[in-house]
């Protein structure tokens, strides 16, 4: 047997005592044995071997025999989750939510869908290494601000470069529906017909964008015969033609029950595909959402109910609702200041949800394959199948339980650094109380 | 001395003309008499029929045998009913903005107590007319401007209105500035410390200018104050203070300004009294009351009643009530129309009241005799009364018809014409007998659709008749008598006929001419109205007022049991006994009596869980929250120690019930951090149902806030140039504050030592800013101190010790970890979360292990919230030190429970299981660290506070409660009451941090 025998290798990340350096090209295949297989798409696979190559998932039996050229880990008892995914987050465009310098989310301006996330993402933000130790290797990076943001790109937590990085580019299109709130306050100047034409006025904004793209594809398409004069350059309108003309998803962001009302009108006017994110008054349009197949990001788990008189464990409740409903989600973590770096607890928004009537499975399925299914990316991520990504991670304890111990992560079969900023300083003070003779540190 | 002041300062206004005419002399007659009316002498009493004699603007007799003087002129106001002229109890015009800075004035434009609202005031002819087309004959002139804004007077609203009394009382309002220039107050909480502050500055002015008088030669002369004079003199006369209230919380606020000041409490009503009268229960303030109830929700348009809180739905029905409640609880009060959009609403209105239940004697008293006797006008206002002002409300029926009309009014024994007298419409059908025969007979107005103009109208009218219809001609009205003819023929007489009537309640008697026959007799009655359009009127709400108002409100108090016995639970004690599997705990009296592993009681003698397979924790404590507080950050001075978290305490935060479902029992209410020297903290206990003042936990030490680093330093927004901008500057300002306490501190001292200078020398003023700077000296007062960076922290200890104090918390404090070892030697707690980090640049090192860190070092260490939302699962947060730096989970609970009680100086009553402390805990159906289990039952001083059973009742009442008044708003028509909208604020976001959203000052506390 001259394949490489490694037992319990899984410390080695934190041996690295520098910055986190990028996994490398999976060389040789690996053959994880006797795992616990949290696959998502099936049932829990115990005692399976898992083999992957090239980055990607090529056997998942029993008692695979290994090649020659293969690295054989024993992982007897060991879980085998694949990686959470974040569906919205500003994974590489913030650094330090106060500090103007370090913020690339938001472009000046109401209307960008040509803005890219993933063209500004910075692959050495401490963010990523503190966000992937937890178990989630996978971001979608989403631009913010304005009626239209700009296009998100699902980001692999590791790589030298952006482009590395990119696992899908465009995700989708990000719209912040207008609110539909109308002010009756004593201290309110405008009149209620005021604001109701505001809020259409910005509605039919939109649908002349939509028409406008559709025009300007004609035009570019099927150029005159009559002149030699062009369709001059648009650059947001051409950018939302795979939105508009191929029905690429729009992310509609919004949490109140007219909002998402009103979304789901204008897309099926336009014809469009739309997903709701935020979508705290879903479980109040359910039919809407399921006769018109609209899935939602359900922005937030752990928060207050948005009004006095709600359920107060109404947000808690609210995947367990819209599954028992039928209606198809996935989960978040809440983003924006100050909360951006800590896409880390998105498990946690699965066991609130899950400690609140949503099934395990289901609430481990809310933040892997659902949302890799909501993302466009199942074909590659999402779920422990063959011919998909190896980008998952190895754990002392079960996915679903508070206080994990993660051994060791894959991307695309390269190994990931799972130490980061945090446990350096960690490591560098526990020396200091050492050194003071505090030898319980 | 006081005498010889107040005669300068009120001179009451006897004389009324002393200027020059320039023109022929008017003088009209001013002796009248009014005959034949019913005169409303005072509430509840009448005279059928009587007569007044008014002379030189006064009541010279009134009665029923009264003879007419020789010399008057007799009005006959038959059919009319006479009221004493109303007074209206709060007229607001604006103010006069004195912007001149005059040496004597209040270095705050805000406090004018020397301002008079009659010394200039502009009263447009067209209020003037709308005030007295109500019957408002006199009205008490308020100023509109400043916290103080000054003092009332009254106006007699004859044309061209002049003031009586230019001082009745002070007022005080509550607003602050949230726009333009940064000055102070700019919050609820700088506000209330302000007022404290400037009574007694006023104590001390007055004090100091005697003794500087006294003792000329021992003091310095004091200068001059006029505002801090007429404060301090309306306190001495014992002058009213009157509270501008804007909602149920400001009311409890007022009474806490009142009762340590001891004032004479007024309160101008926001229409919220009812939400929390036993505030007001041994206060007894006067009321004055406006009826601006709220119009009807708009609920009819898609979702759109999702933006009505449960309170405002509630509101909108119970308005009306507000009286009423404030009468069934024995208060005095007055009706004001002040805060209608449309003054003409204001009848309507106390229609309404009238039909829910108040009496309508009750309300002619709030309008004429109780002002008159609160505002010192009992003697000649009020009533219809020899010797009182001839102050009259004519109406031409009973004023509190909505349909009759106010003819005119007598001010001063000068009537103003308001409108004509109702004349009576012969319009509709009547039954008309005739000649043995009964028909029927229409009148119309062919105007009626084609103008507004009511006193125009072509009448026309017909007769049916056996399937005829025979047109009315020569048709004449004149007031009340009607002439017409018909044609004779068509009803099987002869000739022409002509009615000649009059009308008289609703019946038209009269005779008839005929060219054949003579004169004979016909009657015609009006026909009943159709009553469908006739609006019901209103009774009272059915709806009880709950505790807080709104949502999850409760109906009565809680019970508290004698004693709770829980057997066989795990009891995670949190004391020196650990964790307990399979023991028993009593609560006796709101305490722990007893933790064994067996413990019986005599069946009955108290409340038994069984325990079985439950988990019992202390009751959950966060050490950082700013919830349930109305205003967060007095951020405009970088040292504002004056002001008090528990002064803002809001008792109707939702987050005090959520909070309790997620085992919260105790709360350190915290100043934002926009100062290096905040306000003062308050803990309290989630009582939810209790007052303010309910919710305060009386044994906690007092405490303030400190901060450090960017928040102070003001790095994170635009547009600010305080000191400090640096941390440098930040040590300096700490080290400049103490050192002006110890100076202060030794003046006081100085002066309370020696007795001779205390007669003689001007006393040290009383400074409330430094007060809780000495308290911290002297060790009274524990500094929690917002900090991130470990050169902060480092420094702040340094800066103690040299004071000779302790820091008791740093709060957030993430580089904790990298100073843990000097924090523990100087002995301060550290209150830290469990994993942010990122969102500012001084929170770049933060790292998860800080909390695990600093307690293997030995800083006592807790996790709190600074959020909403968190501080209902700090127990989960807690577990968080387990996967970062593996604390225990014993080690990890006391992070939230005895940790914190120990840094917050509590532990004697709450944060571990053990007997004799405070019974608060919590109930769990799982081990209390995972995020599986759930809180079954929170308990607070043996009361419980929160049941997942209860929560569902209150959940399904809610639910039923709002579908219901839907329901009814939906089915109420027209608008409902009109005239002032409610404030909709049920959307507004609870999400962010609490203190992103209050007081405009940009201040984050992260």
């Amino acid at each position: 047997m001259n394949n490489r025998l490694v037992v319990f290798l899984f410390l080695v990340g934190l041996t690295f005592a520098n910055d986190q350096i990028p996994g490398e090209d999976q060389k040789r295949p690996i053959l994880l044995k006797g795992g616990v297989l949290h696959t998502v798409s099936t049932e829990v696979l115990e005692g399976y071997d898992i083999l992957f190559s090239k980055g990607k998932i090529v056997r998942i039996e029993k008692n695979i025999m290994a090649s020659p050229e293969t690295d054989v880990y024993d992982v007897f008892g060991k879980h085998i989750i694949p990686s959470y995914i974040a569906p919205i987050t500003r994974i590489g465009l913030v650094e330090i939510g106060l500090v103007k310098q370090t913020r690339d989310y938001a472009e000046r301006g109401t209307y960008n869908p040509n803005v890219k996330a993933n063209v500004s993402y910075n692959p050495d933000s401490e963010l990523i290494p503190i966000t992937r130790s937890n178990g989630v290797l996978i971001a979608n990076s989403v631009p913010a601000g304005g009626r239209i943001s700009g296009q998100s790109s699902v980001m692999m937590l590791d790589g030298w470069t952006w482009e590395q990085a990119t696992l899908k580019h465009p995700s989708g299109l990000h719209i912040n529906w207008p609110s539909m709130r109308i002010n009756y306050g004593s201290n309110i100047k405008k009149s209620e017909k005021q604001q109701r034409e505001e809020i259409q006025k910005s509605i039919r904004d939109l649908d002349d964008m939509i028409r406008n793209v559709r025009a300007y594809f004609q035009r570019i398409k099927q150029r005159s015969r009559l002149s030699d004069e062009r369709q001059k350059a648009d650059l947001r309108l051409e950018s939302m033609i795979p939105f508009v003309i191929e029905q690429k998803s729009i992310f509609v962001h919004a949490n109140e029950a007219r909002q998402i009302k009103s979304a789901v009108d204008w897309a099926r006017k336009n014809d469009l595909k739309i997903i709701i994110v935020g979508a705290s008054d879903s479980w109040r349009l359910t039919d809407l959402l399921i006769k018109n197949n609209i899935p939602v990001i359900i922005d937030q788990v752990e928060k207050i109910p948005t009004r006095r008189f709600e359920p107060i464990h109404l947000p808690y409740k609210l995947p367990s609702i819209l599954k028992a409903q039928g209606v198809q989600f996935c989960l978040n973590t809440i983003i924006g200041y100050p909360n951006d770096g800590n896409i880390r607890n998105l498990p946690n928004e699965a066991m609130r949800a899950s400690a609140y009537g949503l099934d395990k499975n289901e609430a481990l399925r809310s933040i892997t394959l659902s949302t890799a299914e909501i993302l466009g990316i199942d074909h590659m991520v999402g779920s422990l199948d063959i011919g998909k990504d190896a980008t998952f991670f190895i754990s002392e304890t079960p996915p679903m339980e508070m206080n994990p111990k993660i051994l060791m992560a894959f991307i695309q079969g390269r190994e990931v650094d799972l130490n980061n900023h945090q446990k350096m300083l960690y490591k560098k003070y526990q020396e200091k109380y050492r050194r003071q003779g505090q030898l319980n540190q | 001395m006081l005498k010889n002041i107040l005669y300068i300062i009120f001179p009451f206004l006897l004389v009324a003309q002393t200027e020059p005419n320039e023109n022929l002399q008017k003088n009209s007659p001013r002796v009248w008499t009014l005959t034949n009316g019913m005169i409303h002498t005072a509430p509840g009493d009448f005279i059928k029929g009587g007569s007044i004699v008014i002379r030189d603007g006064k009541i010279e007799a009134v009665g029923r045998y009264i003879k007419s003087p020789k010399d008057a002129y007799e009005i006959n106001l038959e059919g009319a009913h006479v009221y004493a002229g109303f007074i209206e109890s709060w007229l607001e015009t604006k103010s006069y903005n004195d912007k001149s800075k005059t040496k004597r004035r209040h270095w705050d434009l805000k406090v004018r107590p020397d301002y008079r609202s009659v010394d200039n005031f502009d009263l447009k002819e067209k209020d003037l007319k709308a005030l007295r087309s109500l019957g408002f004959t006199s009205a008490q002139l308020a100023p509109t401007q400043g916290i103080f804004r000054g003092q009332t007077g009254i106006v007699s609203l004859s044309d061209g209105p002049r003031a009586i009394n230019s001082s009745i009382a002070q007022v005080i309002d509550f607003k602050y500035r949230t726009k333009g220039a940064r000055t102070y107050p700019r919050s609820l909480l700088g506000v209330i410390a302000h007022i404290r502050q400037t009574f007694y500055d006023s104590d001390w002015y007055l004090k100091a200018q005697e003794i500087v008088q006294a003792y000329p030669t021992e003091n310095e002369p004091i200068s001059s104050n006029s505002s801090l004079e007429s404060l301090g003199l309306s306190r001495a006369l014992n002058k009213p203070f009157i509270f501008v209230s804007s909602n149920e919380n400001s009311n409890s606020r007022a009474m806490n300004i009142t009762k340590e000041f001891d004032l004479t409490p007024w309160i101008l009503g926001s229409g919220y009294e009812y939400r929390n009268l036993d505030s007001f229960a041994d206060i007894n303030p006067f009321f004055i009351i406006p009826i601006n109830f709220p119009s009807k929700p708009n609920v009819a348009k898609y979702m759109s009643d999702l933006q009505y809180s449960t309170k405002e739905l509630k509101h909108w029905d119970i308005a009306p009530d507000n009286l009423l409640y404030l009468f069934n609880a024995n208060h005095n009060f007055s009706i004001t129309s002040h805060g209608l959009k449309k003054k003409s609403d204001f009848r309507k209105n106390l229609q309404k009241i009238i039909d829910r239940g108040l009496n309508k004697d009750i309300v002619l008293a709030a309008l004429t005799t109780i002002p008159a006797e609160a505002l010192g006008l009992e003697k000649s206002n009020g009533k219809i009364a020899r010797g009182y002002n001839a102050n009259l409300v004519i109406v031409d029926g009973e004023y509190f018809d909505p349909k009759s009309k106010v003819v005119s009014v007598w001010v001063e024994g000068k009537e103003i014409y308001i409108s004509s007298k109702k004349t009576p419409s012969f319009l509709g059908e009547w039954s008309l007998k005739y000649d043995g025969t009964a028909y029927e007979l229409k009148i119309v107005d062919l105007l009626k659709d084609q103008t507004n103009n009511i006193e125009n109208k072509i009448y026309s009218g017909s007769i049916y008749y056996q399937g005829k219809t025979i047109d009315l001609y020569n048709i004449d009205i004149f007031e009340s008598s009607i002439s017409f003819s018909i044609n004779g023929a068509l009803i099987g007489h002869k000739g022409s006929i002509t009615f000649n009537g009059e009308l008289k309640d609703d019946q038209i008697i009269g005779t008839t001419k005929n060219t054949n026959i003579d004169k004979s007799s016909f009657q015609a009655d009006r026909k009943t109205k159709d009553n469908s359009k006739e609006i019901k009127p209103e009774s009272r709400s059915s709806l009880s007022v709950y505790k807080p108002e709104g949502a999850y409100g409760l109906i009565k108090k809680h019970p508290k049991p004698n004693a709770i016995l829980i057997n066989d639970a795990t009891l995670w004690t949190c004391g020196p006994k650990g964790t307990l599997a399979e023991w028993d705990i009593l609560f006796v009296d709101g305490k722990i009596e007893q933790v064994a592993p067996d413990i019986t009681v005599p069946q009955g003698s108290a409340v038994v869980i069984e325990g079985a397979g439950k988990h019992i924790t202390p009751g959950l404590i966060d050490c950082h929250s700013h919830s349930a507080a109305s205003s967060i950050n007095e951020g405009t001075q970088y040292i504002t120690s004056e002001v008090r978290m528990r002064d803002v305490i809001d008792p109707n935060d939702i987050n005090i019930y959520r909070q309790l479902g997620g085992g919260l029992t105790t709360a350190n209410v915290l100043h934002g951090s926009a100062n290096p020297i905040g306000g003062q903290n308050v803990v309290i206990k989630l009582r939810w149902g209790s007052n303010a003042n309910e919710l305060i936990f009386k044994n906690a030490p007092e405490g303030i806030k400190f901060a450090l680093g960017e928040n102070v330093k003001q790095a994170n927004w635009s547009g600010t140039n305080r000191y400090p901008q640096t941390r440098m500057g930040v040590e300096q300002v700490i080290r400049d504050a103490f050192r002006a306490a110890l100076d202060y501190k030794h003046a006081n001292d100085n002066y309370s030592r020696n007795s001779k200078n205390q007669r003689t020398k001007t006393p040290p003023r009383k400074d409330l800013e430094l007060d809780a700077l000495v308290e911290i000296l002297e060790g009274k007062r524990l500094v929690h101190c917002h900090s991130y960076r470990q050169d902060e922290i480092l420094m702040l200890t340094r800066v103690a010790e040299d004071f000779g104090f302790k820091i008791a918390t740093f709060q957030h404090v993430l580089e904790g970890y990298k100073v843990a070892d000097r924090i523990a030697e100087h002995g301060a707690g550290a209150s830290t979360f469990s994993d942010w980090w990122q969102y500012k640049y001084e929170v770049i090192d933060a790292i998860p292990y800080n909390g695990s860190m600093m307690t293997k070092s030995n800083v006592l260490v807790s996790y709190n919230s600074d959020d909403d939302e968190l501080a209902r699962r700090l127990n989960t947060e807690a577990a968080k030190a387990i996967q970062y730096g593996e604390l225990s989970p014993n080690e990890a609970l006391k992070l939230v429970t005895i940790n914190p009680a120990k840094q917050l100086k509590i532990d004697k009553y709450v944060g571990s299981l053990e007997p004799k402390k405070d019974a608060d805990f919590v109930i769990w159906d799982g081990e209390p660290l995972s995020i599986y289990s759930k809180v079954e039952e929170t308990w607070i001083d043996g009361i419980r506070y929160f049941s997942q059973t209860d929560n569902k009742m209150l959940e399904e009442r809610d639910y039923q409660l709002r579908k219901d008044l839907i329901q009814k708003i939906l089915s109420t028509k027209g608008n409902g009451s009109s005239t002032s909208n409610i404030n909709n604020s049920s959307l507004k976001n609870h999400e962010g941090h609490s203190c992103d959203i209050i007081d405009n000052t940009g201040v984050y506390d992260e």
